[in-house]
């Protein structure tokens, strides 16, 4: 990417800050345009500084910046409105994506469908529960703009169309087979919970299920090593 | 070749907030070059505070007894707790002498993506303080940031759940406040906390 000098009114949400400096903030956002950014908001910390209070995570912000290193200085922010604070559960959710976000995203790799679906995501946590649909769209969403895409309609091992009322096994990088193939290892999914999953409908409370499990094992998968911190505060009060 | 006791003063200073290597070395030269007294009672007084300062029984801020006066206090309302992050928090609630009860200072704030959980924060001692027999309401006063947020919310959860009373202090436009000259973040939360007359 070249051109990265000087950006202006750019879509954007605080993922997470840091203190940098004596009175800086270092701040990760996620960009409509320039995907995942890291910026040093100078002065922020600063008791009266007119960042403070601005940049904070889950509110649409318009930013402006520049620099070329991988660190860029942030110019201006702008707070847009229009979505609510969260709060309680919807807050932890909140915490949940942003952090898949920091750690499945790399730096400076755009994805405008993605911010799209983080900004739905969150319009859609603020509006209340359940989360668990939210949270299973955004995490296709964020699979497949990875590139992780996951075939949920066909047979990995066949190709034909998976069956509504035959029983399968989902193996991660391969896909779902047909489980009575004697295949004991993979992720047990009824047919048509793929095809639900696959057509992104999630009312079914057996979809939701299956697709926690599975979104589980998918993305803990992509992660490696790395481990969920906001998974593992709230252990006590997850649900999602 | 080990490091010289410049560079160890250096890099211990670089354990204070915000201070990056070039303060740290701006400090040490100060302190050794223009303020040996000043940096003979900086020691002095550090040594000390580490001594004898703990965390208070009860309320957990820094005292340097087993119970702090607030909380020896006859005159304050024992059914009431309040709990604050910071002690510098507890200190701004006391300046407005409209609180009379007793504090819970967590040191801190529930930081999910900084890996800080009840655990780190050890709200076990918080649960234990609040579930003595004597506090009838718990007022969450953390900051209205997200993470004073989540930690109002997992303590809400956590204190209801033992079947206490529990509050959380209003947020809206500041005394003298005018609506003109307010930010648009905080006239909007304060639009979705109406309250009715
Ligand atoms: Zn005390």
């Amino acid at each position: 990417m070249s051109g990265k000098q000087r950006i202006d009114d750019e879509p954007a949400f605080v993922l997470h800050s840091h203190a940098f400096k004596e009175t800086s903030l270092l701040v990760e956002v996620l960009s409509r345009n320039h995907g995942r950014v890291a910026l040093v908001a100078r002065g922020a910390r600063r008791p009266r500084a007119a960042l403070r209070g601005l940049l904070i995570a889950f509110q649409p912000l318009d930013l402006g910046w520049f620099g070329q290193a991988e660190v860029r200085t942030l110019a201006k922010a702008e707070w847009q409105g229009g979505q609510p604070l969260l709060g309680g559960q919807a807050l932890l959710c909140g915490y949940y994506v942003n952090e898949l976000l920091l750690k499945l995203l790399p730096r400076d790799d755009p994805h405008p469908a993605l911010f799209d679906a983080y900004q739905a995501a969150l319009r859609g946590l603020s509006l209340g529960p359940p989360y668990q649909i939210v949270l299973r769209r955004f995490e296709m969403a964020l699979l497949k703009e990875l590139g992780y895409g996951l075939t949920l309609d066909l047979d990995a091992d066949t190709g034909s169309a998976i069956i509504p009322g035959l029983n399968y096994a989902y193996i991660i990088e391969r896909g779902p087979v047909r489980r009575d193939d004697g295949a004991d290892q993979g992720i047990a999914i009824p047919g048509r919970v793929l095809l639900n999953m696959a057509a992104n409908d999630w009312n079914h409370p057996e979809t939701l299920s299956h697709g926690k499990v599975l979104m589980r094992s998918l993305i803990q998968h992509y992660l490696g090593n790395q481990t969920l911190q906001s998974r593992r505060v709230f252990v006590d009060l997850q649900d999602v | 070749m080990s490091p010289s006791s410049l560079d160890e003063l250096i890099d211990a200073l670089r354990c204070l907030p915000g201070v990056g290597p070039k303060s740290a070395q701006r400090m040490a030269y100060h302190l050794l070059q223009r303020d040996q007294r000043g940096a003979q009672r900086l020691a002095a007084a550090l040594d000390h505070a580490l001594r004898v300062i703990r965390h208070c029984a009860r309320c957990n801020t820094f005292t340097e007894d087993e119970i702090c006066a607030r909380c020896l206090s006859q005159k304050r309302d024992a059914s009431t707790l309040c709990v604050v992050e910071m002690p510098a928090d507890l200190n701004m609630l006391e300046q407005t002498h409209a609180y009379h009860g007793m504090y819970y200072v967590l040191m801190g704030r529930i930081s999910p993506l900084d890996g800080i959980g009840p655990k780190e924060l050890h709200l076990d001692k918080l649960l234990a303080r609040a579930t003595d027999g004597s506090v009838g309401e718990v007022i969450l006063a953390t900051n209205f940031t997200n993470e004073g947020e989540a930690t109002a919310h997992y303590l809400g959860e956590m204190l209801r759940a033992r079947g206490l009373k529990v509050s959380r202090i209003a947020r809206g436009l500041p005394v003298g406040g005018e609506i003109e000259h307010t930010d648009a973040g905080t006239i909007a939360q304060a639009l979705v906390e109406r309250r009715t007359l």
